[in-house]
């Protein structure tokens, strides 16, 4: 792209060279086979034996709303988190390249679940502290709503990850086109917005959509910090019941349909956004 | 000549020193460009002219001296982007937007910071690739595009924001041979309606036909400066003679 060194007058638009047998073919991603198959497998189980399997979807429906909820929500918040993380790692201000490199650094040296528990438990009593030590009964009385504080968790670490991910993705595009975008008398946010970021974005989006994928299969770590979601459920369903073996296939199953299908749709993105130029 | 005689200064230079690290690029050099001027700077790879160059629109910043363009100082971030908005660059590779058209290159800018609508701004877009030979290339990507045809749209998008001054940072240099011609004839063309430009570049063919000054730079520095005539055929220092030696050997046949 940089140096064209050919002369390419009349190059085709890649799209064109494609057969209408191809394009039928390259628009079928085999692997939404296995959603399909896996979705089949969980429905047949429901049906063909209502008890437990039905039982035990019914019980967990609530959770899966709540993990999906708290899949989405965080992903929302981790994508705004991680622009801005990554575009501080690559700041020349000395202070602003400080914090966000001591975020990423500390984050992404503590494992996930114990930043929930941390979040859940040891934040509220650091507050509840500091409101007993100053008499302030607005930060005493602080409770902590387990969702939301899960959701702040999840963010929170998983907007680490992103600031790399944002920042490898800056750093992919040439210097020249800043250059050039800057020498037309753009800001620096003018610049981001309308030149790196639009072409930075086709090679942050398969990263990203993966860690979507384990932002979802990781959501069940909140299931210790009192959030009701699938995982949580099938827990408590199982300690009702005594049957771990059909309760954890049942949910491993229904977690299995959501992480294919979120993978599929993120391979489909990733597939327009190549073709799109 | 071509050239009235009223001697306005549209851009000065002041006694700029640019560093990288331990490494002078730029050694206090002093230089005034008239209005309607049309500057070449020659030398060696390494002496500071591509360096000094960018420091007119301040794309490097400089550690000691000062520019100004047009009067305006080039010192807080808001004069900045001004005088970038003023000072058309083109760059010796092009670095035209890749996720847009050759179209959509034109208008980016004008309707950001100029504030035109989009049909206004296609309008001058058209005009522009017109101007430049490319008409039919409007709605082509940078990468079906050749080298010589993505450097003129290089040179529309910067004229689209009607600068002051353009500057060209070997413009040629990453082009084949056979597409440097239909660059240099764009910048001619430009440099005799009066367009006050500076130029890093070895294209000897341009310089006579359209420099009022040539100046040759080696080490930082500033060597020599004159008429194209005279420096190409009677230069006065050895550097320069060296040079000139070197380069129109090459680039002469």
């Amino acid at each position: 792209m940089e140096k064209a060194k050919k002369p390419i007058e009349a190059a085709p638009a890649p799209k064109l060279n494609i057969s209408p047998g191809e394009e039928l073919g390259a628009h079928m991603d085999p692997w939404w086979g296995l959603v399909i198959v896996v979705a089949v497998l969980a429905a047949v189980l429901i049906l063909v034996r209502p008890d437990p399997y039905g039982r035990i979807f019914r019980y967990v429906t609530d959770g899966i709303l709540v993990t999906v909820l708290t899949t989405v929500l965080s992903f929302l918040l981790v994508v705004v988190l991680g622009l801005f993380g990554g575009l501080g790692r690559l700041a020349k201000n000395k202070v602003i390249y400080g914090i966000s490199t001591l975020y990423v650094e500390i984050v992404r040296g503590i494992p996930l679940l114990v930043q929930l528990i941390f979040w859940y438990y040891a934040f509220p009593a650091l507050v509840q502290g500091i409101g007993d030590a100053n008499n302030i009964p607005f930060l005493s009385d602080f409770r902590a709503p387990a969702m939301p504080m899960a959701i702040f968790g999840l963010t929170i670490c998983y907007g680490a990850y992103m600031s790399e991910i944002y920042r490898a993705g800056i750093q992919s595009i040439p210097k020249g086109q800043i250059e050039a975008a800057r020498s037309l008398g753009m800001s620096y946010a003018q610049a981001m917005r309308f030149v790196i970021l639009p072409q930075a974005v086709r090679v942050i989006l398969p990263p990203m959509g993966n860690e979507f994928v384990s932002l979802l299969k990781d959501s069940s770590l909140v299931s210790v910090v009192a959030v009701a979601d699938m995982t949580r459920r099938g827990q408590e369903f199982m300690s009702t019941n005594f049957i771990p073996l059909e309760t954890w296939a049942m949910i491993a199953l229904l977690y299995l349909m959501m992480t294919l299908f979120s993978a599929r749709i993120v391979a489909w993105i990733e597939k327009r956004a190549k073709y799109e130029r | 000549m071509k050239k009235n005689q009223r001697a306005e200064t549209m851009i000065c230079i002041d006694n700029v020193t640019k560093r990288f690290g331990t490494l002078e690029a730029v050694r206090g050099v002093s230089l005034n460009v008239a209005r309607k001027e049309c500057v070449v700077i020659i030398g060696p790879s390494g002496s500071g002219k591509s360096t000094l160059l960018r420091c007119i629109n301040r794309l490097e910043e400089y550690d000691s001296g000062r520019i100004t363009v047009d009067g305006i100082p080039l010192d807080t971030a808001e004069n900045i982007n001004a005088v970038r908005a003023e000072v058309g660059m083109v760059f010796q590779s092009f670095n035209l937007f890749a996720h847009l058209t050759a179209l959509e290159n034109i208008t980016l800018a004008q309707r950001i910071i100029r504030k035109r609508s989009r049909s206004e701004a296609e309008k001058v877009a058209r005009e522009l690739l017109e101007k430049v030979g490319i008409p039919d290339k409007a709605d082509c990507h940078p990468s079906q595009l050749s080298g010589g045809q993505q450097q003129r749209v290089a040179i529309a998008r910067a004229l689209a924001m009607n600068p002051k001054v353009m500057l060209f940072d070997e413009p040629t240099s990453a082009l084949d041979p056979e597409m440097i011609n239909e660059v240099v004839d764009v910048m001619e063309k430009l440099a005799f309606e009066g367009m006050t430009m500076v130029v890093v570049s070895h294209e000897m063919g341009f310089a006579r036909a359209a420099a009022d000054r040539v100046i040759f730079m080696d080490g930082g520095q500033f060597i020599e400066e004159g008429k194209p005539d005279r420096l190409f055929s009677r230069p006065r220092e050895k550097r320069t003679k060296a040079f000139l030696g070197k380069v129109l050997h090459v680039h002469t046949k």
